[in-house]
């Protein structure tokens, strides 16, 4: 694929804590309005290659390039800056906080003077209610704690936080990992809607359907190493099953993506032509399953 | 006063529906004002001819002033996450200094409470430091301090004057000058008033703007409500929580001066055990012993009740030896209120999310 | 259902407290509208009424000293003096104090908004009471000293000072171990903040002829008299040539004698002020001696100065302050003041 410069890239990365090795020759990169999912099972790598993509650490060997010129950053806010946003699976919202303070914090808007600047609140809440209002979420005040919304919701102003600040690239650390099926789907829908809009996304995950869905490039780290990354044309659904060896859940996943794919389709064309492919998928995968069963 | 209908077509319809009741319930101050007034009726009837005169609030105004300002500088500090046991015995050591650089060096009052000051902020900061460093809980690091400071106080003080207090403070220059500013008394509606008093509204309400109108209110919440979530969207949370630190500190020297202008004299044993009056008080006003939630109003009001406790057990011509059992009733009351309305406030935010949930999944 | 149940509680809960402080209301008190004084002439002299048909004056008292009297032995006493001396008077008592100067210093001035008839004040830190005082002067309500502050309280407009001083109670002690034939004795300091402490050891200082060891216990104090008892064991070890021991306070002196006790027994022991238990210690030696104030005296003699202010302007003490102390209680008398100590007066 030679889509030319990628946004975000990382060569031969390699991250030790003491002399624990977290990280070993990792090289990884994703480009504009592509998803591209990071796989691989607890303790594979994958967070701490997010946490190097998004600043909070810096790699020990390796290099780590943005739009093609090599970057080091030393804190989150420095990845920030360059349009690197992180939706972590704590999803960095804070529950007693009212959903206006969350969407802005760390980054407020503001008005007034000198010492006498304030908090731009109506700003904040109305710009609120129109993000929200565009991810398809009615939210009917603002000042609502976020710890009183549904998990689903909460992602969504995560995501809508990220977009809304300007990130070309996103990074979804396992947005679906705690969702009931309804909301993962509704969670997969706006990964494509962030695809739609030119953004770059990694999704972190080790659901191989929900990866399979959305996914255009898989790349699967086990135990510190990456597999390799594979277009969609050139991995099957098996084979990336097998390679993340997660295979023992897959009949009562395959369930819930049944039930997923089963919904109206009243988003626009990617959306729609998701969750065909996840359907499609997903049968083709049970029927696989109940041929050979491991 | 409702948003009806027919309001302007800008105003979102759906605000309306949220009502006063509810907006009312998610304050957390509710459970301290519920509190204060009832401690407020019932003295009204035990003792209505003080307590019903404006020399009654002048009185009960005094004692609540003071604490009233270091409630709100520790409910800020405890919504932002932390604790500082230190804060009590630092009105002591603050009030010392200055003591000690008026009397035994015969300086001008103005730079002994400036010195006094820069030692405040000095030892706020290295408490914010080491409990960032450490990662230690403040709970720990500031008691640690309080050890320090409370046998400095008597050390140094005994060391110097070979007594554990510093009198004569009144014949520094500058002393009166200073006393009008900070602690004197004026006459208002023919009552005698403090100027503590006045610091205390202009503190909390400074401390009410900054919470609810300022982006350092938002941190200061997000730093106790879940710092590492705050800091990975980019907010300072080290440099909310040292800031914090800060202002405590700040908050005990300016009562330490308070009390060193008003009294003439700085006692080594000045402060101790106030630190856990300040947290009740803040705890009544509705912080969350867990951070990230609370209110400086209701500090101040949780100050207020221990005011009206103090000065109306006298009024009433009980024993003060119910002091602290009454105390101890009004916390718990008040914790279960709070408790209680915030229970109220989840459930009908839940209830909502519910019912638009529902809706949504009937919409074909 | 659950939530009106929880409500209820928070409810009854307060209730109760209001219940309680309707009952702890002291009994003898004066009904609110009551207030008219009668004229002093009325006044019943006490000694000829018995005590539940005293005819009420009227008057109000404030008792306000640099300890809570609910908290403390020596205070207890003063305020047991203080109520009894009211309550023959016909007096409503209103009692309280703090260690905290402020808070003194503020519970004096409430007293002043509530328009008590006479101040019975503690004077441990006079700059600290001095606007207070000044101002219950000014406001003309009379105000009798009472234990420290006797240097201080004409310059502050009092009627008259009850106490002893410690400077010369101390010099007193340090007499008495002269005669006892110690060479080096300890003087345990349990409080910070108290000057009268530091001035009771400078008295000692004074005297003594031997050496003076100020030994501090202030961080234990009387809030953890077994602490307070193990520092001094540790103390008396470490320093083998301390030979008598001087407490401050009588909680102290049992927490001393059970540390000179546990150290071998070599020490002479004596102490400031009288508890049923030092009674019980002179009485079967372990005591040398106790510097006796008399504090019963330091809370009813002010009250009866002040009633006879109140009623016939009397004034006592012809501007010197009336001395309670120093009285020494050892062997010789131990037995008499320990049936009036189980009473509460000594």
């Amino acid at each position: 694929m030679s889509r030319g410069t990628p946004l975000l890239e990382t060569r031969n990365v390699t991250k030790l804590f003491g002399s624990v090795i977290a990280l070993n020759g990792v090289s990884f990169s994703v480009h504009a309005g592509e998803v591209h999912c990071l796989l691989g099972d607890n303790g594979a790598g994958k967070s701490t290659l997010i946490k190097i993509l998004s600043g909070v650490h810096e790699p020990t060997e390796g290099e780590y390039y943005f739009e093609g010129s090599p970057v080091r950053f030393t804190s989150p806010r420095e990845a920030l800056s360059h349009g690197i946003a992180t939706v972590y699976q704590d999803l960095a919202l804070i529950p007693l906080m009212s959903i206006w303070r969350n969407f802005f914090l760390g980054s407020e808007p503001k008005r007034g003077w000198g010492p006498f600047q304030r908090y731009d609140i109506d700003f904040a809440k109305r710009t609120v209610r129109e993000e929200l209002g565009k991810m398809g979420i009615d939210i009917r005040d603002p000042d609502q704690p976020v710890g009183t919304m549904s998990g689903g919701e909460r992602q969504s102003v995560a995501i809508a936080r990220a977009v809304y600040f300007g990130a070309k690239v996103l990074i979804l650390d396992e947005p679906t990992a705690a969702l009931g099926v309804k909301q993962a789907g509704t969670v997969l829908r706006y990964i494509a809607r962030a695809k739609a809009r030119g953004l770059g996304v990694i999704f972190i995950t080790h659901n191989p359907h929900h990866a399979y869905a959305v996914g255009d490039r898989f790349t699967i780290l086990k135990r510190g190493r990456s597999l390799g990354t594979y277009t969609k044309a050139e991995l099957s659904r098996e084979e990336m099953i097998r390679l993340m060896s997660g295979a023992d859940e897959l009949e009562a996943i395959s369930h819930e993506l049944e039930e997923l794919a089963r919904r109206d389709v009243q988003e626009d064309a990617i959306v729609a032509h998701v969750e065909e492919q996840l359907a499609e998928s997903l049968e083709s995968e049970a029927e696989a399953l109940k041929r050979h069963p491991e | 006063m409702t948003v009806t209908a027919t309001s302007p077509p800008k105003t979102d319809e759906r605000l309306a529906n949220v009502g006063l009741v509810q907006i009312l319930l998610r304050r957390p101050e509710i459970g301290a004002l519920l509190g204060a007034s009832v401690v407020w009726i019932f003295f009204a009837f035990i003792a209505p001819t003080n307590w019903l005169s404006i020399n009654g609030v002048a009185r009960i105004l005094d004692p609540s002033s003071t604490l009233g300002i270091m409630a709100v500088a520790v409910a800020l500090l405890m919504i932002g996450g932390e604790f500082d046991l230190s804060a009590g015995v630092m009105t002591g050591t603050t009030g010392l200094i200055t003591g000690l650089l008026a009397v035994k060096l015969g300086m001008n009052i103005w730079p002994a409470m400036f010195i006094s000051l820069l030692f405040a902020l000095l030892v706020g900061y290295l408490n914010g430091l080491m409990v960032i460093k450490t990662g230690l809980p403040s709970f720990i690091v500031t008691l640690a301090t309080f050890f320090i400071l409370r046998g400095a106080n008597v050390g140094v003080t005994r060391l110097v004057t070979n007594q554990v207090r510093v009198a004569g403070i009144d014949e520094a220059p500058g002393f009166y000058t200073a006393r009008m500013i900070f602690n004197t008394e004026f006459t208002f509606l023919g009552a005698e008033f403090r100027t503590t008093i006045l610091w205390w509204i202009a503190i909390t309400v400074l401390a009410t703007w900054v919470l609810q109108r300022t982006p350092w209110g938002s941190w200061i919440f997000a730093a106790g409500g879940d710092p590492n979530a705050a800091r990975n969207v980019g907010v300072p949370a080290n440099r909310v929580k040292i800031a914090l630190f800060m202002t405590t500190a700040s908050a005990a020297w300016l009562v330490g001066m308070m009390n060193d202008l008003r009294l003439r004299s700085a006692v080594a044993s000045q402060g101790i055990g106030q630190e856990f009056v300040y947290i009740i008080a803040a705890v009544i006003g509705g912080c969350l012993l867990t951070g990230g939630y609370g209110s400086a109003i209701g500090a101040s009001i949780g100050a207020l009740i221990f005011g009206m406790a103090r000065v109306g057990i006298v009024f009433a011509g009980w024993d003060t030896d119910w002091f602290f059992s009454f105390l101890g009733i009004m916390l718990l009351a008040a914790v279960l209120v709070n408790d209680y309305t915030r229970k109220q406030a989840e459930a009908l935010a839940v209830a909502r999310a519910k019912a638009r949930t529902e809706s949504e999944e009937a919409e074909p | 259902m659950l939530r009106t149940t929880r409500l209820t509680l928070v409810f009854v809960i307060l209730g109760i407290v209001a219940l309680v402080f309707a009952a702890c209301a002291p009994a003898g008190q004066a009904p609110a509208q009551e207030a008219g004084a009668p004229a002093p002439e009325e006044a019943a002299p006490a000694e000829e009424a018995p005590a539940e048909q005293v005819a009420q004056t009227g008057l109000v008292f404030g008792l306000a000293v640099h300890d809570n009297p609910a908290e403390s032995l020596f205070w207890g006493v003063v305020e047991k003096g203080a109520r009894d001396a009211a309550e023959t008077y016909g007096i409503e008592l209103k009692s309280g104090g703090s260690l905290d100067p402020a808070e003194q210093a503020q519970l004096v001035e409430t007293y002043i908004a509530d328009g008590v008839d006479g101040l019975i004040v503690s004077l441990a830190n006079p700059d600290a009471l001095q606007d207070s005082v000044t101002k219950a002067v000014d406001a003309g309500i009379p105000v009798v000293t009472i234990n420290s502050g006797v240097n201080v309280y004409k310059e502050l407009g009092a009627i008259t000072h009850v106490g002893q001083t410690e400077f010369v109670a101390g010099q007193g002690a340090g007499e008495r171990f002269n005669a006892a034939g110690a060479s080096k004795v300890m003087c345990v300091i349990h409080e910070e903040g108290n000057i009268g402490l530091e001035e009771r050891c400078a008295g000692l200082e004074d005297t003594f002829q031997g050496e003076v060891v100020r030994f501090n216990v202030a961080t234990t104090g009387t809030r953890d008299v077994a602490g307070t008892s193990a520092s001094i064991q540790d103390k008396l070890i470490a320093d083998s040539g301390i030979d008598g021991v001087l407490s401050l306070n009588p909680v102290i002196a049992m927490a001393a004698l059970d540390a000179v006790q546990a150290a071998g027994g070599n020490q002479m022991l004596a102490t400031f002020d009288l508890s049923p238990d030092v009674l019980d210690a002179i009485e079967a030696g372990d005591i040398l001696f106790a510097i006796d104030q008399q504090q019963y005296l330091q809370g009813y003699l002010p009250v009866v100065f002040l009633y006879l202010y109140n009623t016939n302007l009397n004034t006592v003490g012809g501007g010197q302050p009336v001395l309670t102390g120093p009285g020494f209680v050892d062997a010789s008398n131990a037995a008499q003041v320990k049936e009036l100590a189980a009473r509460g007066t000594r």
